[in-house]
């Protein structure tokens, strides 16, 4: 579904990132893992358009996306939810919601607020609370069905169990697990190994901008050297 | 009493049909849209002629309104498509720099087509219309446009929340990034916003019309009143530009009554309270920071070969009345003088990191001051000019004191609507200050040569003083709260002080270029505060690069020279200079920072 391939990505003159390269197949969750300051969130941002890879090749359902607009890659079937979530502060849940809205996609059954309020039940007690005034899990909430009102293929989620509390977490994960059922393919960045265990399917683990371990999370889970090596802190 | 209060309804709902668009604009590209004046001008201009084509009736002016708003949306798309899309990225006195050369082709455009001379429009019986009220009789077209106002409220609150478009829109002013992430293409979204701000100023245009007429100063005084409206308001914010409305519209009704003199007054003094209660406007919030950082300027010392080139042009300078004639020693004074007041905004702009879109005000101060010691006082030279000096940095320390804090848009428009408001006041003071006709006979008592050595000593003196100021602990500190006053205020630095002690002294350079320049010129005019000559200003710095120090000089000399060049060569030297002011800005989106002049060495 996507191929990314030897992408390289800068800050001005400082190379964030070398040659990445993964494949994400239709309906698997595939987590990118790595510390602080690895270059997942680079990697997300490159994929969704707001930086533009030097070198490389972005292709997502068989069309070359690279170097194009985000408005053009959102379109083209991928939801982006950022790491510092990026609600609209001063619109409500649902103006929110609104924003995101884009076409319905062939063969899929278009989201829309309502079964989105069943999805996230803390949204739907909610609807006219500003962005402003939500809690960090509500706003992480919000942030990921906003992005499914775009009727996405693929949604990038940029470490949605941060600075979240435990029950919380949990309930993300159950919600990422729905949408998986629901037939989204997911491509998650995590420093929480815990939680991405009990997501994905496939792990690519990065440090210093460049892919350094990449195989299924069964093999991860087998190769306590790597996780020794790569993951602990 | 109720009618007084109805004139101010009437001069509220004016100001609210301007200042919407600018705020409507401002909110969701941030761009300070310097050219809405001239839209409104358009807009005046457009109707009189559609208005002439139809017939005189209540439906014929409403269909022209419509026509008029439909041929400027056209206008503003294709000024957004072809222009300020293109400099969204660039820092904002470039952006602003971009809408004023729109503001000087629109003026020559206008002057091209219509003519010089003002037009009003015939008035049929229906626009003369009275209606009695309380015993009084009001105007009935003055009725009509104090509906608009809660109308036109109505209306744009309605699209911004009930909409699709209008959801899009706010959520564009708060994150655009976001926005494009989650597919919304906003070229689209920009381009409709700008034409529809470009509607309301054709709306405020046509709307002018029945009680004034058309006239080619009308651009500038409508975007100053407009600014003002959206400063005191916040930024972007639409209820903000309609309470300030409100409240400035009804400052100047009841303030005619008052104190006819002083209205402009009353309008500065209400927005310097509500700038130290509330410095982000009465419902704005603060912006992020985009920071003036872009504007970098390093300073070191000159390099040998340049410092050698400097004393030998200071030489050359100084022999040059023992070999020019008159004419060549006044064309090289005026440079001297350009040199002095460019080098005043660099400091303040550029290692100050205030941009002003205003200097012309501590110029202008500074040569009334001079003019009227010698006039009024029968003061001599010696003691005009310290005048002069004194009177800019009192002024500059007044005014700076309100606005140091602010940030940099807020700052660019304050300080144009500040040297604006002094234009008006010499203007129109003119048992003073003469009016138009200026003060004439301010005459050195020194001989050409005597008086040019005193300028040069004096302008090459002040610079290089500067410059040396700029080297000092002060100019470290100074550039420190440019770029992090967080960090600067941790390691101890009082940045509010140090911005206006900066302020002050660019305000008194300016001040001694102004009174100079009457003596040199023997007179002074309101033209002397125009906004031209503050553009003039920014021209100079930015032609010569902010990020040196010696670009502010080589640019005043550049400047000027083309300048006259110019004049001398086509009756159209607006149109021309603005056009070149924007390919500037387009073929430097980024900034003359980003560039190194061959010219210009550090």
């Amino acid at each position: 579904m996507l191929t990314v391939e030897a992408l390289d990505v800068f800050y001005g003159r400082a190379q964030a990132l070398h040659g990445i390269g993964f494949e994400v197949r239709a309906g698997q969750v595939l987590v990118l893992l790595g510390r602080n300051g690895a270059g997942k969130s680079t990697t997300m941002k490159a994929l969704i358009g707001l930086l533009r890879p030097a070198a490389g090749r972005v292709v997502f359902a068989g069309r070359d996306l690279t170097g194009a607009a985000p408005h053009r890659i959102a379109r083209a079937g991928i939801g982006y939810v950022p790491e510092e979530r990026r609600i609209f502060p001063e619109l409500t849940v649902a103006e929110n919601l609104a924003v995101g809205r884009q076409k319905p996609r062939d063969g899929l059954e278009p989201w829309t607020p309502a079964r989105l309020y069943a999805l996230f039940p803390n949204l739907g007690a909610m609807p006219e609370r500003l962005g402003a005034r939500m809690s960090g899990g509500e706003q992480q909430m919000l942030a990921i069905a906003r992005s499914m009102m775009g009727n996405p293929q693929l949604i990038l989620l940029d470490e949605p169990s941060e600075g979240l509390a435990p029950l919380i977490v949990e309930q993300m994960a159950q919600a990422i697990l729905a949408l998986k059922a629901e037939g989204v393919t997911v491509l998650l960045a995590e420093q929480n190994l815990h939680f991405a265990q009990a997501l994905a399917d496939v792990a690519v683990v990065i440090e210093g901008g460049s892919i350094v371990w990449q195989g299924s999370m069964a093999a991860l889970r087998a190769d306590a050297a790597a996780r020794a090596r790569y993951l602990a802190v | 009493m109720l009618i007084t209060a109805l004139n101010g309804l009437a001069a509220a709902a004016t100001l609210f049909l301007l200042a919407s668009g600018l705020t409507v604009i401002f909110g969701a590209t941030r761009i300070v849209n310097f050219a809405h004046g001239s839209l409104y001008m358009l807009g005046a201009y457009l109707g009189w002629s559609i208005l002439a084509r139809l017939p005189h009736t209540p439906w014929g002016f409403a269909l022209g309104a419509v026509a008029t708003m439909a041929a400027l949306a056209l206008f503003g798309a294709l000024l957004e498509i072809g222009l300020l899309r293109r400099i969204y990225r660039a820092p904002e006195l470039f952006q602003l720099l971009a809408t004023f050369g729109v503001v000087l082709m629109v003026q020559d455009v206008v002057q091209h087509l219509w003519g010089p001379a003002e037009l009003s429009l015939p008035r049929p019986p229906w626009l003369r219309g009275f209606v009695l009220l309380g015993g009084a009789r009001y105007p009935r077209f003055d009725l009509i446009v104090i509906a608009v106002f809660p109308v036109l409220l109505g209306a744009l609150w309605l699209g911004f929340t009930r909409t699709r478009w209008g959801v899009l829109v706010r959520a564009a002013t708060q994150d655009r990034d976001m926005l494009a992430a989650l597919g919304v293409d906003q070229r689209l979204l920009f381009t409709s916003v700008f034409a529809l701000g470009a509607a309301l100023a054709g709306l405020a245009g046509i709307l002018a019309l029945p009680d004034g007429s058309a006239d080619l100063t009308m651009d500038l005084s409508a975007v100053t009143d407009a600014f003002v409206v959206v400063v005191v308001g916040g930024l972007g914010s639409l209820s903000g530009a309609a309470l300030a409305s409100l409240l400035l519209g009804m400052l100047q009704s009841f303030g005619v009554l008052w104190l006819p003199r002083a209205s402009l007054v009353l309008a500065f003094a209400a927005m310097a309270m509500v700038l130290a209660l509330r410095p982000n406007g009465l419902l704005g919030r603060p912006l992020a920071g985009r920071g003036v950082g872009e504007v970098v300027a390093f300073i070191r010392p000159a390099p040998r070969a340049l410092r050698l080139a400097g004393w030998f042009a200071l030489g050359a300078a100084a022999c040059a009345p023992l070999i020019l004639g008159p004419y060549a020693l006044s064309v090289l004074m005026e440079m001297l003088i350009a040199m002095l007041f460019a080098a005043s905004l660099h400091l303040m702009m550029g290692p100050g990191g205030m941009p002003s879109f205003g200097h012309a005000a501590w110029f202008g101060i500074g040569a009334y001051a001079a003019a009227l010691a010698v006039h009024a006082l029968a003061a001599p030279l010696p003691l005009a000019l310290p005048a002069a000096v004194l009177l800019a940095a009192f002024a500059a320390a007044a005014f700076g004191w309100f606005v140091v804090r602010l940030s940099g848009v807020y700052l660019a428009m304050l300080t144009l609507a500040f040297a604006q408001i002094c234009w008006a006041i010499a203007f129109q003071w003119g048992d003073v200050t003469g009016g138009d006709n200026g003060i004439l006979g301010v005459w050195p008592g020194l001989g050409v040569r005597g008086f040019y050595w005193l300028v040069l000593a004096l302008c090459a003196g002040g610079t290089l003083l500067l410059r040396r100021v700029l080297a000092a602990p002060f100019g470290h500190a100074l550039r420190a709260s440019r770029d992090s006053s967080l960090r600067a205020e941790a390691i101890g630095l009082d940045t509010g002080r140090l911005r206006l002690a900066a302020f002050t002294l660019a305000g008194a350079a300016a001040g001694l270029a102004g009174g100079l320049y009457a003596f040199a010129e023997g007179s002074v005019f309101p033209t002397y505060i125009s906004l031209q000559r503050s553009v003039d200003a920014l021209l100079m710095v930015l032609l010569g690069g902010v990020q040196t120090i010696s670009g502010p000089i080589l640019g005043a000399f550049a400047y000027t020279g083309l300048y006259d060049t110019l004049l001398s060569l086509t009756d159209y030297w607006r149109f021309v200079l603005g056009a070149m002011i924007i390919v500037l800005v387009l073929a430097f989106p980024q900034g003359l920072a980003g560039v190194r002049l061959p010219g210009a060495a550090r």
